[in-house]
């Protein structure tokens, strides 16, 4: 590993401890400020927030989530973008039709995942219950 | 002992950039209120101190003062370090940006791909702090923040492979370089690469407002349904730093589409290039994010998901491989 390199972690290192020191720092400079306890007589500072009310019933519980299909769609996306990046770098250095030819292979078959779900009604917004079929 | 003259730099820079995110985060709330009051034909802060220019200090004051409090029930791992987790890439952001040809902390190599490697880590840490906080109002925003990101995380990220296909670098300096002369050379107006560039401007500047979660795409803390989303347990100042990442973000945000579209530090007309170029075309841009946080209602959910499948995401295909396809035949 180069000189340059080294630096190159070495500055990204210190801005995450900067990073650190600029986000641990207030909390530090508030627990020597606030107050630590508080005047409650109902025993309810600690309590979640529900807009007033006593919480009714937990909050993790499983509930649907109807775009789950997006996050599904997300996966078919994120990692093929990262194979995008180094061939956009090099792209066109030499000059040869190929390159264009693969890239449209390969968004091409990208671009049937959004196909693929668009006709299957992924964006179609409806209430998916099952209970009445 | 001697001390490394590189070392001294790298603290310097250090320390100016954090102290940069930090007046940002101040005023930028300062700018909001006060924009947002005018925009609704208010005035805004006004009472302390002239024009209101030290409210952000008697906000910092009454957040410190604040007790921590970490509500009964909640997950304490996730809910303590998640503000922290989404101020750290904040801050790490910064290192590769450029300011100007010279103004720059380090000029890494693969410093787009890092911005965004840093800037794809506060999902995660508002997914902690909401699920964390064990709310019904933080755990819905949860999943909505989530599919806000990921699905807007896409077209960003096209937009800027077909920016790299035109630049053949990551090197945001370079980058810049190659835009440097005019207005007519900044990727926005370059017509030879792709006739779509501003398109694409638009696209990154949409995801942009929507990764960092301004409105009209503020789903994950909509206020008037889910009270404030993901930080709705975090009192005093676990507030205040998220709220501060977020400015940060922001700045990062509009940072980057100066530098990749409207030429970083170059002057539009061949006039003195500098920081200044570069501070006058961020502030715009974030004046418009503010402009149009208090001109649109926000959005619903679904359209705001259906945008980005339907419209970004195809544009932004076309908008690659017309790129790919004018690269070889020019």
């Amino acid at each position: 590993m180069g000189q340059q390199s080294l630096f190159d972690l070495l500055y990204v290192a210190a801005f995450f401890l900067g990073g650190l020191v600029f986000a641990v720092g207030p909390f530090i400079i508030a627990l020597l400020l606030a107050p630590r306890s508080t005047r409650n007589t109902q025993q309810k500072t600690a309590q979640l927030i529900e807009c007033g009310m006593v919480p009714i019933g937990d909050a993790w519980i499983r509930f649907g989530v109807v775009y789950y299909l997006y996050a599904l769609m997300f996966l078919a996306f994120a990692v093929d973008i990262l194979y995008l990046f180094p061939v956009a770098l090099v792209y066109n250095r030499v000059f040869a039709i190929r390159d264009f030819i693969e890239i449209v292979i390969f968004v091409g078959i990208l671009a049937l995942a959004v196909v693929y779900a668009w006709n299957k009604g992924v964006f179609t917004w409806e209430r998916k219950s099952y209970s009445h079929r | 002992m001697s001390v490394h003259p590189e070392v001294i730099r790298l603290l310097i820079f250090l320390v100016g950039i954090i102290a940069f995110a930090a007046l940002n985060a101040a005023y930028l709330v300062w700018l909001e209120r006060k924009e947002a009051g005018h925009i609704q034909r208010r005035i805004g802060p006004k009472e302390v101190g002239p024009f209101g220019l030290l409210q952000p200090l008697a906000d910092g004051i009454k957040l410190m003062t604040k007790q921590l409090i970490v509500p009964a029930g909640v997950d304490p791992v996730l809910f303590r370090i998640a503000p922290i987790l989404v101020m750290i890439p904040a801050i790490m952001g910064f290192v590769t940006i450029p300011f100007s040809e010279t103004l720059v902390a380090r000029n890494l190599d693969i410093g787009l791909l890092a911005v965004f490697a840093f800037a794809s880590v506060n999902v995660l840490g508002l997914l902690m702090g909401a699920w964390g906080s064990r709310n019904k109002y933080a755990v819905i925003s949860a999943a909505r923040v989530v599919s806000q990101n990921v699905a807007y995380e896409i077209p960003m990220l096209v937009t800027v492979v077909s920016l790299v296909m035109v630049s053949h670098t990551m090197n945001l300096t370079k980058i810049v370089g190659q835009q440097l002369g005019g207005f007519w050379h900044w990727n926005i107006f370059n017509f030879a690469a792709s006739p779509l560039m501003p398109v694409a401007f638009l696209i990154f500047f949409v995801c942009m407002l929507a990764e960092t979660n301004r409105a009209p795409f503020d789903m994950a803390e909509a206020e008037s349904e889910l009270i404030a989303g993901a930080f709705t347990e975090y009192p005093g100042m676990g507030f205040g730093v998220f709220f501060m990442a977020e400015y940060a973000n922001i700045v990062i945000g509009c940072s980057m589409a100066t530098i990749l579209f409207l030429g970083g530090w170059d002057c539009p007309f061949g006039l003195y290039p500098g920081v200044h170029w570069f501070l006058l075309k961020m502030y715009f841009l974030i004046f418009t994010v503010i402009w149009i946080r208090w001109t649109y209602p926000r959005t619903t959910f679904y359209g705001l998901l259906n945008l980005s499948w339907k419209i970004l995401i195809p544009i932004s295909f076309v908008n690659l491989l017309l790129t790919s396809a004018m690269l070889k035949v020019f």
